[in-house]
């Protein structure tokens, strides 16, 4: 082989692995949700035949798929606003250096990169009806009289401290992609700001949210995709059950536990479109507000 | 206009604005400032660590003391037996002996080789991206780069089947194969734009002694690239740690099982004492953690490359 020859095809030796893993387990499965979607596909009782809409018509008429589409839209609305507030305030409260400000960092990201199902089950724990320590430490400063069911009772209460379990879990990402973006912001700007009698707050708000928004669309679409597929934090914190389920856990258990594949391609098919939709959305609203201001 | 005289524009404008608004207080005193961003900090250490504290209390005590009203917010008495009883294999609930200790090994074995072939396909590919020409390179790279706005889950069913069929379900094989093929996208981005952080010149004084693009990228480029590369690995051992939903599907039996299959599974049966659950949780958390704290450079590196630019 000549030395131009070899130089030549180096490039696809190089992405070949690359191209084979993405094209086999990519590609190839997306394109198959893509159509199967529009097929009946029971393992247990073939045969498999095109159904048209015959998916997506019988996942309409079934409440409990409502129930948690509707649900999942609430999970996904905490969690954008919650995660995205709280990870402007701690990176906000975490711009100026100082002592340990590296130690600190290194802490809050621990949340992050722990697996979400063992978080779920300490979070699982705390919210403990008879033994939690929610339970134990909302009595003692006698915020509530008597000790509570968390869990399980009250739908909204529910999908409310469940999706707290995952904002737990998300914000360290949203602290980390916002206080990129604080410290790129020029210091002069606010002594421009000081010196024509700026106050802090309105600093905040004319100088720091317009040059940051960027990074805040950019969290706020990392939430949203994270909470759009909630799965473990459901799963371990509300069961099956109907009351708390979420669009990802359906898709579960029509496909791996009802054996309805075809179904479950089809909700998977819904919620990638609703995903990739969703998150091209915010992000052109937010860059156009960006843009406007 | 250019990019950077729109954004002076707005910054100036940016500064007029906030000229405008309510003349800011002028004594605030430094004591009041300092207990404050004091207050604030505690807060935050005390919301992202306070479960991870709760975990610990939990598994350092006896049943007696954990199943308490109200809460010990100490470990008292502090004793180690739930951990030997979970690694024991001898606790309620706990089916097979070193039930949590095989699960532990099954998830170093999965998250460590997905980490390895994500890596290594990663770097080759990434550098062919940033320093190569060569056709179709455009679409290729969007394409995959187009993967990472996918949800993880659009390909669980099809590639559950695909496994299937290959007898690759309950496999060390399968469970890697997907993982990497979930955690390349990221890896490529993270690596692609290390490189072109990387200046040329540096390979070209390589090629300049007569040296081939693969040895400039082995010789030359690896070990300039050892902070970005350590950030596409820690993270992707990270992802393949958390995996939950993919090894559920995946995974049938404790030959393969990863840790977060076992400690839902424990969760599951509602007869496992919180003490030794949260042993569990402690012991699934503590590589994950340890490693997060030790590298969180790389971590922090590899998140702002990954989403900002």
């Amino acid at each position: 082989m000549s030395v131009t020859f070899r130089r030549r095809i180096l490039p696809y030796v190089l992405v070949s692995p690359l191209v084979v893993f993405i094209g086999a387990l990519s590609f190839v499965p997306t394109v198959d949700t893509t159509v199967e979607a529009f097929f009946r596909v029971m393992p247990l009782d073939p045969p498999t035949q095109f159904t048209g809409l015959g998916n997506f018509r019988a996942l309409f008429s079934d409440p409990v798929i409502t129930t948690s589409w509707i649900n999942t839209a609430v999970y996904v609305a905490i969690g954008v606003v919650l995660s995205v507030v709280l990870g402007v305030a701690i990176a906000v409260a975490l711009k100026r250096r100082f002592r340990f400000r590296g130690v600190l960092l290194a802490l809050i990201v621990l949340p992050w990169a722990l697996p979400a199902v063992v978080e779920a089950v300490i979070w699982n724990w705390i919210y403990n009806p008879t033994f939690g320590v929610l339970n134990s430490a909302l009595h003692s400063v006698h915020l509530i009289g008597g000790y509570h069911l968390w869990l399980g009772l009250d739908r909204w209460l529910t999908i409310l401290l469940i999706e707290i379990v995952q904002v737990w879990q998300i914000t360290p990402l949203s602290v980390l992609i916002i206080l990129a973006a604080l410290q790129s912001v020029p210091q002069d700007l606010y002594e421009a700001a000081r010196v024509d009698g700026a106050g802090a707050f309105s600093s905040f708000r004319s100088i720091t949210l317009p040059l940051i928004r960027p990074a805040v669309a950019v969290a706020a679409v990392e939430a949203l995709v994270l909470s759009l597929n909630i799965f473990d934090q459901v799963y371990i914190l509300n069961g099956i059950a109907p009351l708390g389920s979420s669009i990802m856990l359906q898709t579960y258990v029509t496909t791996f536990q009802n054996l309805n594949f075809g179904g479950g391609y089809a909700l998977s098919l819904m919620v990638t479109v609703a995903t990739a939709l969703l998150s091209m959305a915010m992000l052109a609203l937010m860059y156009r507000r960006a843009e406007a201001t | 206009m250019t990019a950077i005289d729109r954004r002076d524009g707005r910054m100036a404008r940016a500064v007029s604005r906030a000229a405008r608004g309510r003349p800011g207080r002028t004594l605030s005193g430094r004591p009041a400032r300092l207990a404050g961003r004091v207050a604030a900090i505690v807060v935050i250490l005390l919301w992202s660590l306070f479960p991870i504290y709760w975990a610990l209390n939990t598994s350092l005590t006896t049943l007696g003391a954990a199943d308490s009203t109200p809460s010990h917010y100490f470990p008292a008495p502090l004793v180690g037996s739930s951990y030997g009883a979970v690694l024991g294999g001898s606790g309620e609930g706990f089916g097979s002996s070193n039930e949590l200790g095989r699960s532990l090994l099954n998830s170093v074995i999965e998250s460590g080789a997905a980490m390895v072939l994500t890596v290594i396909i990663a770097v080759f590919a990434a550098y062919a991206f940033a320093r190569l020409q060569f056709r179709f390179k455009r679409t290729i790279f969007v394409s995959v780069l187009a993967t990472l706005l996918l949800p993880a889950y659009a390909t669980l069913i099809p590639l559950y089947r695909i496994m299937a069929s290959l007898s690759l379900v309950n496999t060390y094989l399968g469970v890697v194969l997907v993982y990497v093929s979930g955690f390349l996208p990221l890896a490529i981005w993270i690596l692609y734009n290390y490189f072109n952080s990387i200046p040329r010149e540096l390979e070209e004084a390589a090629f300049v002694d007569g040296a081939t693009p693969l040895r400039a990228l082995v010789r030359v480029v690896i070990p300039v690239a050892a902070p970005g590369i350590a950030a596409a690995a820690i993270i992707s051992f990270l992802l393949g740690w958390a995996q939950f939903l993919f090894p559920l599907v995946l995974t049938t039996n404790l030959s393969t099982q990863p840790v977060t299959v076992i400690v839902a599974a424990l969760n599951q049966q509602r007869i496992v004492p919180f003490t030794l659950l949260m042993a569990c949780g402690v012991l699934a958390a503590a590589v994950p953690g340890v490693l997060a704290v030790i590298l969180n450079r790389y971590i922090v590196e590899g998140i702002t490359t990954g989403s900002v630019k």
